[in-house]
């Protein structure tokens, strides 16, 4: 309870059905590995809080059903999310064509600012992949977004890939609140000659 | 899949009849409709209801978490001292070569001392150059708490509880309702208001105890969650009864909720600022107490928890409008005003036992209202005809303005406009009223009308009128104020007396929209007690008059004191050639003692150089201890504070003193 932290960021998971959302944050979040198949009902969370530069960020990360019956609940929750990401199965041709579909759905639900990654799961079977790596990084590059093959059953890249993601969104933190929208309450009315006159002000009283 | 389902609904592998479709027709959810209607299983629904719960726990701790960090930000926005413009806006020093340099806010532009700010630097994503700009520990601890609070994400700051160990007075017990911790059930109540038909209908009342422990978060915020928030409680109602189609609708509202807190936000943030004080806080009120009424008789079946909360926001309302002083020239007949009044008996019989759950901001406003110089006091009537669609606003009178000259008087006038809820101005044109020469308390009885306010816009329509000090060198700022339309009706004249505040954005506009075509000068006194003189420097000018031909001028300044006890000799700065904003940097030195100071005017001219005929007069500007507003004050600065330098810009008359 009393453990501390700088931010809070939420994280969605989505993908098909059965390409593994629930172990690679299995695998973040505690560690570990479950070959049993349970498929997630509706929404499930779990917590893990990372450092960055010095800073504590509590990751909140959401893991959804990818069955189709759950969709409405699933939805509910693209909203708060500061990052989402796309997960794809690397042995099932079907679920990478999906991510199309799943980005329209973030477009259609979630904010505009969202950050959002590509994650090839199951990189560890090589001799039943059907999705190559180079069509995996050349969706991402056609999104604008960042891309990694992840295995939560070797642990691969599944540290590194929440990490990045984390790292992302405070990036944009920074570059959101030091660019030239400082955080005004909700009036923006300003008269140009005041900001020319005090810029000229400030620079005089140097003299 | 489930037998179960097979009873309820019917079998989906079997041609749906014509009623049916007929049905999903109308839906527009066409042939699929059938697959997400799928009810949940009890058991789906409890594991979904549990990780709600489990969320509503890290919500609360996140609240929390959030509630900290704006204390700190309020907390240091208490101890700022706002002396005024020569003194740093947090610790009070004042400015000079010797003490702190003032560094101008990048955020709220104000002044502020070096010990009171930091400098950080601006990487432009962009380019790779990197810009130093400085910041006031106020708005630099804002920019913090942005951040930390994923306010920069939300556009708006997320749903927060004030620490309660914190604030003096424990909030009255908040598990009242006997609901387990984030048992969250969806009231809806679909009343429309009898008063104003257009406000929103439909109305979600989340009730939930842990949040009745925010004591502080607006109403309006409890009525709809932040995002999380509303999607859990949109998730467990389509866990308990069904799915329903209801993703896209959320998106709307919270988009609408999020704009609505950020403006909420803003208010409170420049309240505490010392900008708005009550009025703009009423404003914001304002909205959900207008449809207040039309909830009561639900409150019945919703748990005590609600209740609570909502005596707490009557008494709110109670406390703004029994400060408010408002008369009504023709009461009875009128619901707003028995509101009113019921609510302020009400805030009266439960102030005793309730007073702990007023909230945080009424704290604070409070507070900033003892600590604030009062600028005065406006008395408007408003009425509204309806069939013209025009707002007549009487300005009536003004009392205990602020002093402007030497003397103790003002020449006060008031300045109007209507401000619609995007924050602007409705019109460009601002209307005024005639000037009231030489008084604090003036009798205007005026009536200004504005047309063309359509009857919709008067219930989030804000009046602003600021009063300014007419001068031939400019003219100064005394006091603003704003009015919420909301309570005018077509029937009654709406009298109220209101306290002036200080300037803000709006007020800067009503004085960008005076016009002076002669320009600007940005002077810099300071009087030099070794070689006791005053020493003059001629900054720059700016937005000069074209007068030659090519459509410049080549201004220079002539300086002047008079009367001149020790025959100084006039000055005159060197020529600059072909611009309308000169940049002169020049000093000149005036013998004079600090006593003849009081009875001397410097008088500064700018010409137009001409070569062949005589010079043209472009503007001129009088500064000395007849002078008023902002040109008295730094003449007198001048002579209390010397050997520092007094900086401030001046409007340029344009007419020639000489004549």
């Amino acid at each position: 309870m009393a453990k501390t932290y700088d931010y809070l960021f939420k994280l969605l998971l989505i993908g098909d059905s059965g390409v593994g959302k629930t172990c690679i944050l299995f695998r973040f979040s505690e560690d570990a590995f479950n070959t049993t198949f349970i498929s997630t009902i509706g929404i499930d969370f779990k917590i893990r809080t990372i450092e960055l530069d010095n800073k504590k960020i509590k990751l909140q990360i959401w893991d959804t059903a990818g069955q189709e019956r759950f969709r409405t609940i699933t939805t509910a929750y693209y909203r708060g999310a500061m990052g989402i990401m796309l997960v794809y199965d690397i042995t099932q041709e079907k679920s990478f064509e999906n991510i199309k579909n799943w980005i329209r759905n973030i477009e259609e639900n979630a904010s505009a600012d969202v950050e959002k990654m590509l994650l090839g799961n199951k990189c560890e079977l090589t001799d039943k992949r059907q999705v190559s790596k180079e069509r995996g990084e050349q969706l991402a590059i056609e999104y604008g977004i960042k891309f990694m093959e992840t295995s939560a059953k070797a642990s691969i890249n599944v540290e590194e890939a929440f990490l990045t993601l984390a790292s992302d969104i405070k990036a944009k933190t920074e570059k959101r609140m030091e660019a030239n929208n400082p955080p005004k309450g909700g009036h923006q009315l300003k008269p140009m000659d005041s900001r020319t006159k005090d810029s000229w002000l400030s620079r005089c009283s140097l003299l | 899949m489930d037998f179960q389902n097979r009873n309820n609904t019917a079998n989906k592998f079997v041609c749906p009849s014509d009623r049916q479709l007929a049905l999903r027709a109308k839906l527009k959810a066409g042939w699929s409709s059938s697959k997400s209607s799928e009810p949940l299983r009890p058991e789906e629904q409890e594991a979904i209801i549990s990780v709600i719960r489990r969320n509503e726990e890290i919500e609360v701790a996140e609240r929390l978490r959030v509630g900290r960090l704006v204390e700190r930000v309020e907390k240091i926005k208490q101890h700022a001292v706002e002396r005024g413009p020569n003194c740093c806006r947090l610790c009070g020093d004042t400015f000079g070569l010797l003490r702190g340099h003032r560094i101008i806010c990048e955020d709220c532009r104000q002044a502020v001392c070096t010990k009171c700010s930091l400098d950080i630097n601006i990487r432009y994503h962009t380019s790779e150059k990197s810009r130093e700009i400085w910041l006031c520990r106020i708005c630099s601890e804002t920019r913090e708490m942005w951040k930390k609070s994923g306010a920069w994400f939300f556009k708006g700051l997320p749903k927060y509880d004030i620490p309660r160990s914190a604030s003096a007075t424990p909030t009255p017990t908040p598990c009242i309702g006997g609901t387990m911790a984030g048992d969250t059930r969806a009231v809806q109540s679909c009343h429309g208001t009898p008063t104003r038909p257009a406000r929103i209908k439909k109305l979600t009342i989340r009730v939930n105890d842990s949040s009745s422990s925010s004591s502080h978060s607006e109403p309006e915020d409890e009525v709809d969650g932040g995002p999380a928030g509303a999607s859990a409680s949109n998730g467990s109602a389509s866990g308990t009864g069904g799915i329903s189609k209801s993703g896209s609708t959320t998106g709307g509202r919270l988009q609408r909720d999020d704009s609505f807190r950020l403006r909420a936000y803003g208010s409170i943030r420049s309240f505490i600022d010392g900008g708005e004080r009550k009025l703009s806080n009423s404003f914001f009120f304002g909205r959900q107490q207008s449809h207040r009424p039309s909830e009561c008789p639900d409150y019945d079946s919703v748990s005590m928890s609600s209740k609570l909360r909502r005596e707490s926001s009557f008494l709110r309302r109670g406390s703004v409008s029994s400060s408010w002083s408002i008369s009504d020239s023709s009461g009875s007949g009128n619901s707003g005003n028995s509101h009113t009044t019921q609510s302020q008996s009400q805030s009266q019989a439960q102030s005793t036992t309730q007073s702990q759950s007023q909230s945080q901001p009424y704290h604070q406003q409070q507070q900033q209202h003892c600590r604030d110089p009062l600028l005065g006091w406006l008395e408007i009537a408003i009425s509204y005809r309806e069939a013209f669609h025009s707002l007549d606003c009487t300005m009536v009178r003004a009392r205990d303005l602020p002093a402007m000259d030497a003397a103790g008087l003002t020449d006060p006038y008031c300045k109007l406009n209507i401000i619609t809820p995007e924050a602007h101005t409705k019109y460009t044109r601002w209307q005024r009223t005639k000037t009231v020469h030489k008084t604090r308390n003036p009798e205007f009885n005026e009536t200004l009308q504005f047309v063309g306010v359509e009857p919709e816009e008067l219930g989030n329509s804000l009046l602003y009128v600021a009063l300014f000090d007419d001068d031939k060198y400019g003219h100064d700022f005394l006091g603003a104020a704003k009015v919420c339309l909301s309570t005018v009706h077509s029937t009654t004249q709406y009298r109220i007396s209101v306290p002036l505040g200080a300037e803000d954005q709006y007020s800067n506009a009503a004085e960008m929209s005076q016009n002076w075509p002669n320009g600007k000068m940005l002077l810099s006194l300071c009087y030099n007690t070794k070689r006791r003189a005053l020493v003059v420097n001629v900054k720059q000018c700016i937005n000069l008059m074209p007068m030659d031909n090519n459509g410049s001028s080549d201004p220079f300044v002539k300086i002047q004191l008079k009367p001149d006890a020790h025959k100084n000799k006039k000055h005159k700065t060197s020529v600059k050639w072909r611009t309308l904003n000169p940049i002169y940097n020049e000093e000149f030195y005036f013998e004079a003692s600090p006593h003849d100071l009081n009875k001397e005017m410097l008088i500064l001219t700018v010409w137009d150089k001409d070569l062949g005929k005589s010079n043209d007069f472009l503007g001129s500007l009088q500064l000395g201890a007849q002078s008023k507003g902002d040109r008295l004050q730094q003449w007198l600065d001048c002579i209390r504070l010397p050997d520092h330098f007094h900086e401030k810009w001046h409007c340029l008359a344009p007419d020639n003193p000489a004549h």
